[in-house]
């Protein structure tokens, strides 16, 4: 592991084909052909390098960490401390205490609604969330307000698609105590001006928090230029393993911020019944309970591993085959794109057909080979407003090409047979 | 044709030309209840018109998959001239049946409902069939309590 991944390969493209062959589930023998996965945008496969860092981390260097005397205590201690400076410089962090292990984007994005806002939040205050927010950006800050009788208010979309902020002059007003907005969005593929609106809201002392989980594998993140107080994602949908994620937030925040969970490993000094105790410092304050070093050590190669792969170039071939994808589907009769989808500038596309339902599509491609999503996308504030309870949802990645792209087609044609004739 | 073993002929015949579907709301029924799925969005509406003790006729309208919609559509004509007491049994069997309760359950239903027996093995799919019998079962009770 290095702290600065350089990409293994200067050329300007990527070759899908050669990617494929570093993730084992796709050569497994329980595909019996080529297996067309387009649910990017819900979790990801894991390459080798990702899945041969845990293993080893059982196999050959397995300890307590933080607690252990012993050499493989401290080399353990060592591997998951190497794993947040690695994830340090994967986002542009000023330094590793600004980072703090989770399970999940979701448990991050939790820690700060109700260790760092709630309380700060008082009755009338207000928190604007973007309408395309996915529930985990969502809902830990309806329950904050709910419970502070401060209001929740959206930031709304344009009809394509994106953030409607010329219509929301109040967001920066003078109670606003705080904003939540995901970089990327899991059913438009909008991305967001992320960076605009956090330095502008520094200017009027709001803080962001930015729900990374939808760009993380495929934008480069750097939290300084984004000039936000907290950002959230998970490693499964990087490549990295499931079970563990990830909060940045600036250091004098997280140093306001309570803890969640208290207990063992977070603790400098435990008072005797009712007197206080005094927690440890940041970041093993918000770390309660043995931390998963494996998950860091995993979540940290798949950062490697994206970096040793070059974002800008994977971004570009997202992107493109995205557009490909969304330039197709547009041709077939009865299909409606979501707003923005006409030209993604990430990689989720999402759509409808007029005389099918998406779970029907889903099912059809499914047996086809074709792995593509169906439902609300845990976004149910942006299908009501856009009238629709459900979409089909396809979201590509670095090693996707167009033979997935006619699959997907062939499959959506299959599914009229059916249904349409 | 891909998809045959879930997508039977029968079921898509009841999916494209649904009995029993009304296009504006159910008039004059004795009960109507509805169904819904946040999940997927689907949402039926079952009427029941009954005539003594016996289900004389069933309507639903709504929207939903094509596994949804044929369930209901297989539904007003599974029960149509069964008694109350019989429907009420075979919203339990449906239930049993679908939710893996007990497997044998299929056996003993009629051989209108067969087609739906595929989607036993897409658990995910199994509240696209028991929407509509559920809300049938609902009614039932309102119709009892009225």
């Amino acid at each position: 592991m290095s702290l600065a991944v350089q990409p293994i390969d200067d050329s300007e493209t990527i070759n899908p084909e050669a990617v494929r062959r570093d993730f084992p589930i796709f050569s497994g023998s329980t595909q019996p052909r080529r297996f067309h996965y387009l649910d990017h945008a819900a979790t990801t496969p894991k390459p080798s390098a990702v899945i041969n860092s845990i293993s080893d981390c059982y196999a050959q260097c397995y300890a307590p960490i933080h607690r252990g005397l012993y050499p493989m205590a401290e080399q353990a201690t060592s591997n998951y401390e190497h794993a947040r400076r690695t994830l340090q410089h994967f986002i542009g962090a000023a330094s590793p205490d600004e980072l703090v292990f989770t399970r999940s984007a979701t448990e991050a994005i939790n820690m700060v609604a109700s260790g760092w806002l709630k309380p700060r939040l008082e009755r009338g205050d207000v928190v604007w969330v973007s309408r395309m927010e996915h529930h985990s950006n969502y809902l830990p800050w309806q329950l904050v307000c709910q419970e502070q009788q401060a209001q929740l208010r959206f930031i709304e979309l344009t009809e394509d698609g994106q953030l409607d902020l010329d219509g929301t002059p109040e967001l920066f007003a003078e109670r606003t105590k705080f904003i939540a907005i995901t970089h990327v969005s899991n059913v438009l593929g909008t991305e967001n001006p992320v960076a605009t609106l956090c330095t502008t809201a520094r200017e009027y002392g709001i803080p962001v928090l930015v729900d990374a989980a939808q760009s993380v594998s495929h934008i480069e993140l750097d939290v300084a230029e984004m000039c936000c107080d907290f950002l959230a994602f998970s490693a499964h949908k990087m490549f990295g393993p499931t079970g563990i994620g990830l909060l940045y937030g600036r250091q004098e925040r997280l140093a306001e911020m309570a803890p969640l969970q208290v207990g063992g490993g977070m603790v400098d000094s435990v008072g005797d019944g009712m007197e206080e105790s005094r927690w440890a410092a940041i970041p093993a304050r918000f770390e309660a309970g043995s931390p998963d070093m494996p998950g860091a050590v995993g979540f940290a190669a798949a950062a490697d591993y994206l970096s040793s792969l070059g974002h800008e170039r994977v971004h570009r071939h997202i992107v493109s085959l995205t557009r490909l994808a969304a330039q197709r589907l547009m041709r077939i009769d009865g299909i409606r794109l979501l707003p923005h989808a006409g030209l993604p500038a990430s990689g989720i596309v999402s759509f409808t057909h007029h005389n099918m339902h998406p779970h029907d599509m889903a099912q059809i491609a499914g047996e086809a080979g074709v792995a593509i999503r169906a439902g609300h996308h845990c976004a149910q504030p942006l299908l009501r407003r856009l009238g629709l309870t459900a979409t089909a949802r396809a979201s590509f990645s670095v090693y996707n090409d167009e033979s997935d792209i006619d699959a997907l087609i062939d499959a959506i044609i299959s599914a009229q047979r059916v249904f349409c004739e | 044709m891909i998809a045959q073993d879930l997508y039977k002929e029968t079921l898509l015949e009841h999916y494209r030309h649904p009995k029993n579907r009304c296009d504006g709301p159910i008039q004059d029924a004795d009960a109507v209840e509805r169904g819904a799925n946040p999940r997927c969005g689907d949402e039926i509406e079952i009427g029941i018109f009954l005539q003594d003790e016996n289900i004389r006729h069933v309507q639903f309208r709504g929207r939903g998959c094509a596994i949804c919609i044929a369930s209901a559509s297989m539904l007003t004509e599974a029960v149509a001239g069964l008694s109350v007491a019989g429907t009420r049994i075979l919203c339990e069997q449906m239930h049993d049946w679908f939710g893996d309760i007990e497997p044998a359950a299929g056996a003993l239903l009629p051989n209108g409902l067969q087609a739906l027996a595929a989607v036993r093995q897409h658990p995910a799919r199994q509240k696209c069939v028991l929407l509509s019998w559920e809300a049938l079962a609902d009614a039932i009770d309102k119709a009892g309590r009225e």
